[in-house]
């Protein structure tokens, strides 16, 4: 097709210019993503909701448009999007100028019930938030109800809360890699992801009676000891989850497409994964080896043996190639813990209604997303006075508008399915 | 407030509201401190007649436990200086905040609601929020049972229930039913 048009109004990316190309690079190299024209305020009829003022500058920053420029909305029912998130997206042709995430979609006020619920009924309300990590949702707030009972687990139910948490971590992390190669359009990973994640869920049923909210940890302890079933499943899946994980990883890693649409992607260096809040893997992967079961070992972590695994290149492929090793060293612990775990009582004793002193507490863990931490406040009654959680999607979050403009509009779901959130944690 | 206590692997401090961006961007910058980052930010209501707190809590590597600091806001006029400046990250915290809690965080330059609609009023966190539901409407409401028994006042939910619970039929029928003795009288009954 000849151009006869000589102003096209939205231009393609070959066709723009050096200077226009250089300042969308010099975006994507995360200076603040901020056209220096103010353009025209547009207004929210723009993205379907009814019109109004801007309430901040950065509001009216992500609302004003240059020419050329539209805004779309992306989500919140999209199938891409991890949960239902709505990414208002501003775009020049295919390329990303700016993000501005809204949440709230699925926000439940957990805070706010947990302050009505005793200390038990707490650690089932937390079940949901994060829900492919539930039994890290459960142990920090079992760590800081812990501190502020004064009271502690008994050794084999700190060997069976490390455990299981461990087996969380792995379907969690399998489950990334399956979804990250699902945004780019792969659809066979993730049936492998969930042949793994499926016989996890069933182990972990068998020992906690429910297959996705686990509901498992209690305070002063773990609700059920290891049957029969969980270690026969235990053992069955042992014996082939390495092969299943390289199988996958087989699939993915070599990928053409994979490879380009990863590497260099979304790259974060490390003060800037610091400044922005995000922990976890996502920021062992930009170089720093910050890992909350070394850096402050909690439950048993400190009788195991492990090294905090980094990778340095901070784009989409490093995080990635990080799953996959924390996976491994996932494993390695697991058969630690198998090989070490003491007998013994699992439960102490404690009332059923608990009323600590009064008090404050920290108990933080690492989640397979990252620094998961709670902040309870006891005033002597049965019921927290204040219960604060700190959910690392959620901050990790923030990360997304900085990664992304200069970018294609394809590669969003690629560079955020690379941060794996869940919904259900950066909503509360 | 009375006289509270901390755990064994945190150590805590309180400011005053208007030094934290000092207090904050000393424990960053010194070298021998080096808290270089930002762990949580938190806001706590202390209740109607008392104050708001901004709790951070803060990592480093020289140092074996978690830091809390604890900076006091007014009640009536909640102002906090914005420590984003320091920690990009610490704007989703204050987004929060400011949502859940109503507290204003000047020169952050994004303040707005993050979980709630733009166009809610209320600030659900705080201790004066009432959630208006049903339960506001029932026999039983201004009982919460997980008060302390001794606040309990269980006359008018006790005539509520006296006519529909326990069934006549069921009484005293069937050992082991578990409703015998089932009116309210003695404490000692109810789970604690």
């Amino acid at each position: 097709m000849t151009r006869t048009d000589p102003e096209p109004r939205i231009p393609d990316p070959i066709e723009l210019d050096a200077a226009e190309e250089a300042r969308l690079r010099a975006a994507a190299g995360l200076v603040p993503a901020r056209p220096e024209s103010g353009g025209e305020y547009a207004g929210f009829d723009q993205v379907g909701i009814p019109d109004r003022p801007p309430q901040t500058d950065r509001e009216r920053e992500v609302y004003s448009l240059d020419e050329g420029e539209m805004l779309i909305n992306m989500g919140p029912q999209h199938p891409s999007t991890h949960g239902v998130m709505r990414l208002v997206v501003k775009v020049r042709g295919e390329i990303i100028v700016d993000i501005d995430p809204v949440l709230g979609y699925l926000h439940r006020g957990i805070e706010k019930l947990c302050e009505n619920a005793t200390y038990t009924t707490v650690l089932t309300y937390v079940d949901p938030m994060d829900y492919l990590s539930t039994m890290h949702n459960e142990h920090a707030p079992a760590i800081a109800f812990e501190k502020l009972y004064g009271i502690k687990a008994p050794p084999r139910a700190e060997y069976i809360r490390a455990l299981v948490v461990e087996l969380n971590r792995v379907f969690s992390h399998g489950l990334m890699m399956g979804f990250l190669a699902l945004d780019m359009g792969g659809l066979t990973p993730i049936l492998y992801s969930f042949i793994n994640r499926d016989e996890i869920v069933d182990m972990l049923s068998a020992i906690s009676g429910q297959r996705m909210l686990f509901n498992f940890f209690r305070v002063g302890g773990v609700n059920w000891d290891t049957n029969d079933e969980f270690l026969s499943r235990l053992g069955t899946w042992r014996s082939r989850v390495l092969k299943n994980i390289e199988m996958n990883e087989d699939m993915i890693t070599g990928n053409e497409i994979f490879r380009s649409r990863t590497i260099g992607m979304g790259t974060l260096t490390g003060d800037q994964a610091i400044s922005l809040g995000v922990t976890g893997p996502n920021l062992r992967a930009s170089g720093v080896p910050f890992d909350v079961r070394k850096a402050k070992p909690y439950s048993i972590y400190d009788e195991l043996e492990f090294d905090v695994i980094t990778h340095e290149g901070g784009d989409s492929y490093s995080r990635y190639l990080q799953r996959i090793a924390e996976i491994k060293q996932s494993i390695h612990l697991i058969d630690q813990i198998i090989d070490k775990m003491p007998h013994g009582p699992v439960q102490a004793q404690v009332p059923g209604i608990i009323r600590p002193r009064p008090g404050r507490a920290y108990g933080a863990v690492e989640s397979p997303r990252g620094l998961y931490s709670v902040y309870a406040i006891s005033d002597g009654g049965p019921t927290p006075y204040r219960f604060r959680m700190r959910d690392p999607s959620f901050i990790s979050l923030q990360a997304l508008p900085k990664l992304m403009p200069g970018r294609l509009v394809a590669d969003t779901m690629a560079v955020m399915a690379s941060l794996d959130p869940v919904m259900g944690g950066v909503d509360k | 407030m009375r006289n509270l206590w901390t755990d064994e692997d945190t150590v805590e401090f309180s400011i005053p509201g208007d030094r934290n961006v000092e207090v904050l961007g000393t424990l960053r910058d010194d070298p021998d401190l080096a808290f270089f980052m930002l762990a949580d930010a938190a806001a706590v209501d202390y209740g109607v007649d008392a104050h708001f707190e901004v709790v951070y809590h803060l990592f480093s590597w020289k140092h074996p436990g978690w830091l809390r600091v604890r900076a006091r806001v007014d009640r009536s006029e909640p102002r906090i200086r914005s420590i984003t400046d320091m920690w990009e990250g610490a704007m989703f915290h204050e987004r929060e905040m400011y949502d859940m809690m109503g507290i204003v965080f000047e020169g952050n330059r994004d303040l707005r609601r993050i979980y709630m609609s733009p166009d809610y009023r209320s600030f659900p966190l705080r201790k004066d929020f009432v959630l208006p539901d049903d339960a506001a409407d029932s026999p039983a409401a201004g009982v919460n049972p997980l008060e302390r028994p001794e606040t309990w006042d269980l006359s008018h939910f006790r005539e509520a229930v006296a006519v529909t619970f326990p069934p006549s039929d069921l009484r005293g029928d069937a050992p082991g039913e578990g409703v015998e003795g089932g009116d309210f009288a003695d404490s000692e009954s109810r789970p604690r």
